[in-house]
């Protein structure tokens, strides 16, 4: 953990990692989609969200995602993906302080696959609250896979940019 | 340890989803897609006994869906938002998985069933 930065040099902060996550979603969102069910994607975005839980704290974290998913959903033109993303995002959230407590500065990688498992069960409760109906959950086994693979990915991304980062500030 | 008990869990879900999509029965003898917009049912066609592929528009004040039917099967054709997830999907025949558009709330699902009978619902 760092010294934590206060005032304009922690707005300043939030603001640049939000940049950048918002940047890689909106890059991100170009790529065509990988199979035809819908919600499967990499997920990038969230290395930064990763990385913020466990070198900044859970608080900026939150500022920081809930920023990148309002101006995603803004910037992408669909008002109501807002719905999906915020509850996905917030569940994953929740996962990703529990696991802070657990996981020791090496193990970071692995926190990525079960939030990305519990951001996907969340994007799927909205989906059938929305819908009014628990169909939907026929694809949760497809996005649990989805998740595992693309969590680990994005898992290792983030740890290995803790890495270097902590390498960079001794 | 705690990295083995949170890598078990992940591959037990992860085998758990496929041994879900693996063994489910995905076979519909009598395929009925139910059309709903909101929770309420808007249509319910029984597609065994669609002898001419139709299409029609589903429209509501936040968008509109084309939906295209035919012998045994159905998809969302057209569609007016953005990400087209519902049209990417094409056609879908079983129970396996429904078409979603999730921004004008609409799902089409495959139940089995008689089809007909649930004009009272309404």
């Amino acid at each position: 953990m760092e010294r934590p930065v206060k005032g304009a040099g922690r707005i300043a902060r939030l603001a640049l990692l939000t940049a950048i996550a918002l940047t890689i979603f909106m890059a991100e969102a170009q790529i065509p989609a990988l199979t035809t069910v819908p919600g499967v994607k990499l997920g990038l975005a969230n290395i930064v969200t990763v990385y913020i839980v466990f070198s900044m704290g859970p608080g900026d974290a939150l500022l920081v995602l809930s920023g990148r998913v309002f101006l995603g959903a803004v910037f992408s033109g669909q008002p109501m993906t807002l719905i999906y993303s915020a509850a996905g995002g917030f569940l994953s959230w929740c996962t990703l302080i529990l696991l802070r407590k657990l996981l020791t500065r090496d193990q970071i990688w692995l926190a990525s696959p079960v939030a990305a498992v519990f951001h996907n069960l969340g994007q799927l409760l909205a989906a059938a609250a929305v819908l009014r109906s628990w169909a939907v959950m026929a694809y949760l086994p497809y996005l649990i896979i989805a998740a595992v693979i693309a969590g680990l990915f994005t898992g290792i991304a983030a740890q290995a940019l803790i890495r270097r980062l902590d390498k960079l500030k001794k | 340890m705690k990295v083995k008990v949170i890598l078990l869990l992940l591959l037990g879900a992860v085998a758990a989803s496929a041994a879900w999509l693996l063994f489910r029965d995905g076979s519909t003898p009598s395929p009925t897609a139910r059309i709903t917009r909101d929770g309420v049912l808007l249509e319910e066609i029984n597609l065994n006994q669609v002898d001419a592929p139709r299409s029609f528009v589903l429209e509501d004040e936040s968008g509109s869906n084309t939906v295209a039917v035919e012998k045994g099967r159905i998809r969302v054709s057209e569609a007016d938002c953005p990400d087209q997830v519902c049209v990417n999907q094409g056609w879908i025949s079983s129970e396996a998985v429904p078409i979603v558009c999730l921004p004008h709330k609409l799902m089409i699902e495959i139940v089995n069933g008689g089809g007909g009978l649930d004009g009272a619902a309404g």
